[in-house]
């Protein structure tokens, strides 16, 4: 019994979306390149905040080394640096590595130290701090008190730049939360506008129905069944359409070499944020049904 | 089986009905007689709960339609058919399923919507056309069609408006034949119309509407 009225249910929404297939389609498509709009702005904070997340592992503290200092005094610095509980490793970069590296580093730049006879850069120790020590404030303590070591002669990190990074995720995650507020609001509207002309269209069958005795749910459900499909596949074509945007960004990038590495930084979306997406979709599709019907007072009569 | 005690009904401050005090017996026929305005197709609309009354009391089985709550409305429709003068049968749907849908929205099994179909449309002599699709059909047989699918769920009573006002003489014979053999089942039946043919052949009461008035309440014996 209930398995035909079920059926029956089905058949009425797969009817009511071929018998407008035209406004069907256009639905579909707006509704995706309208979740495809919000997805982009959630895909490019998702990828800030992986970044900034990874930065905030790296974070490396300079220690430079005055250029007097003999061996005895860097060795005491040594031991002093690693006997702090703040520091969880360290590495020595001395003044002949340091060259080297900014020369492999810097090929095209690496003339403008040879006019200068001898080596320029300094010595120093490339500290990785503990986890509990790389908050803001703690990394700030520490420096200050890896400068007052004798023999020190400066100390730089780059936490200022992992907090304006994460400044900067902080105000996407806003603009993302608004412009997907609004986009899903409009979303809504797509799908309450296109199952508003499929009542429309079918208001002497809904005036039958509700003549026969038919129930308000088994009235509605056809037309909240459509709107369901619609904000599916509105959500699963946005996501498809985001997933061909990102490869070819990848591989844009890929292709330009001055960003090496970065391409493997990026991510797409995790395979439960796109159901969760889809399911999103879904409920929104509902939501624009539901307000339609709402509208549209069926079953009243 | 269908009380209305001082019944008045507006639309916009336009009186429809006034005041309007009448009993139906379970198993009448009865006749609405009026010219169009008359409040007819009102007082109908009121009996399947459509249109509530500004004043007055409606009773159909003994309980009062003022006190039904929404959800309590498609319930009332399932025990009453209804015959109007368009037919409204879904031109994209079989006759069978055009006839079977009343069924369908009560949950009835398909082995019941087979049998109650089959029925209703031999004792409407269409069971022949149940593969064909309304907009095939005669003006005669659609009403048919129409009058089967108020009838498959054996409902208490049926209410028809102006059901021969797209009809030629002859159909309406047809059609008043089919209502009669209805009533001789026990079926309560109120036909909304204007047509003198109708009442030349139904030698049933008359009830007569005027301005949302009952002007007469002539009871003929068959």
């Amino acid at each position: 019994m209930l398995v035909r009225r079920l059926l029956y249910l089905l058949r009425e929404a797969v009817a009511n979306v071929l018998t407008n297939r035209t406004t069907t389609v256009v639905a579909v498509a707006t509704t995706a390149f309208t979740f495809a709009c919000v997805g982009v702005f959630l895909l490019v904070y998702v990828n800030l905040k992986t970044m900034a997340a990874s930065l905030e592992q790296d974070i490396q503290v300079m220690v430079y080394l005055q250029d007097d200092l003999t061996e005895q005094t860097r060795s005491e610095i040594e031991l002093q640096l690693k006997a702090d509980r703040a520091v969880g490793s360290l590495t020595f970069v001395s003044k002949e590595r340091a060259l080297a590296d900014f020369q492999s580093q810097f090929p095209a730049e690496s003339h403008l130290l040879q006019g200068l006879g001898q080596n320029p850069l300094p010595a120093s120790f490339v500290v990785t701090l503990a986890v509990e020590s790389r908050s803001s404030d703690a990394m700030r303590r520490w420096a200050n008190r890896a400068q007052s070591i004798p023999g020190v002669a400066q100390v730089q990190y780059n936490q200022e730049w992992v907090e304006a990074l994460a400044g900067i995720v902080r105000y996407i995650e806003v603009a993302a939360i608004i412009v997907g507020l609004i986009l899903s609001a409009a979303s809504v509207t797509i799908i309450a506008n296109t199952i508003r002309l499929a009542l429309y269209s079918r208001r002497e069958e809904i005036e039958i129905l509700g003549l026969i005795g038919a129930s308000t749910t088994f009235i509605r459900v056809p037309y909240l069944l459509e709107g369901a499909a619609l904000g599916l596949l509105g959500s699963a074509l946005s996501l498809v359409i985001l997933k061909a945007g990102f490869e070819l960004f990848r591989h844009e990038i890929r292709s330009a070499s001055r960003f090496l590495g970065v391409d493997a930084l990026l991510t797409f979306f995790p395979f439960q944020m796109c159901v969760v997406l889809v399911c999103v979709g879904l409920f929104l599709g509902c939501a624009g049904s539901f307000l339609s019907l709402l509208r549209f007072g069926e079953g009243r009569a | 089986m269908i009380q209305l005690f001082h019944v008045s009904k507006y639309y916009d401050r336009r009186l429809a009905l006034s005041d309007v005090t009448l009993e139906i017996e379970k198993g009448e026929f009865v006749l609405l007689m009026g010219p169009s305005g008359a409040g007819k197709s009102t007082l109908l609309k009121l009996l399947i709960g459509a249109e509530r009354p500004e004043e007055g009391q409606i009773l159909v089985q003994g309980r009062s339609l003022s006190k039904l709550r929404s959800s309590e409305i498609p319930l009332l429709r399932r025990k009453i058919g209804v015959v109007l003068q368009d037919f409204r049968l879904l031109p994209k749907k079989t006759v069978f399923d055009n006839v079977s849908l009343p069924l369908l929205v009560q949950g009835a099994s398909t082995v019941e919507i087979r049998r109650k179909v089959t029925d209703a449309l031999r004792s409407v002599g269409l069971d022949h056309k149940k593969d064909l699709f309304p907009p095939g059909l005669s003006t005669g047989e659609q009403q048919r069609i129409c009058i089967a699918r108020a009838i498959v769920n054996g409902p208490i009573m049926l209410l028809a408006d102006e059901p021969t006002g797209n009809l030629d003489p002859e159909l309406t014979s047809e059609i008043i034949e089919l209502f009669k053999s209805i009533n001789a089942r026990g079926t309560t039946i109120i036909v909304a119309t204007h047509d003198p043919n109708v009442l030349a052949q139904v030698n049933r009461r008359v009830i007569t509407l005027d301005q949302g008035k009952v002007v007469s309440r002539e009871q003929v014996c068959s």
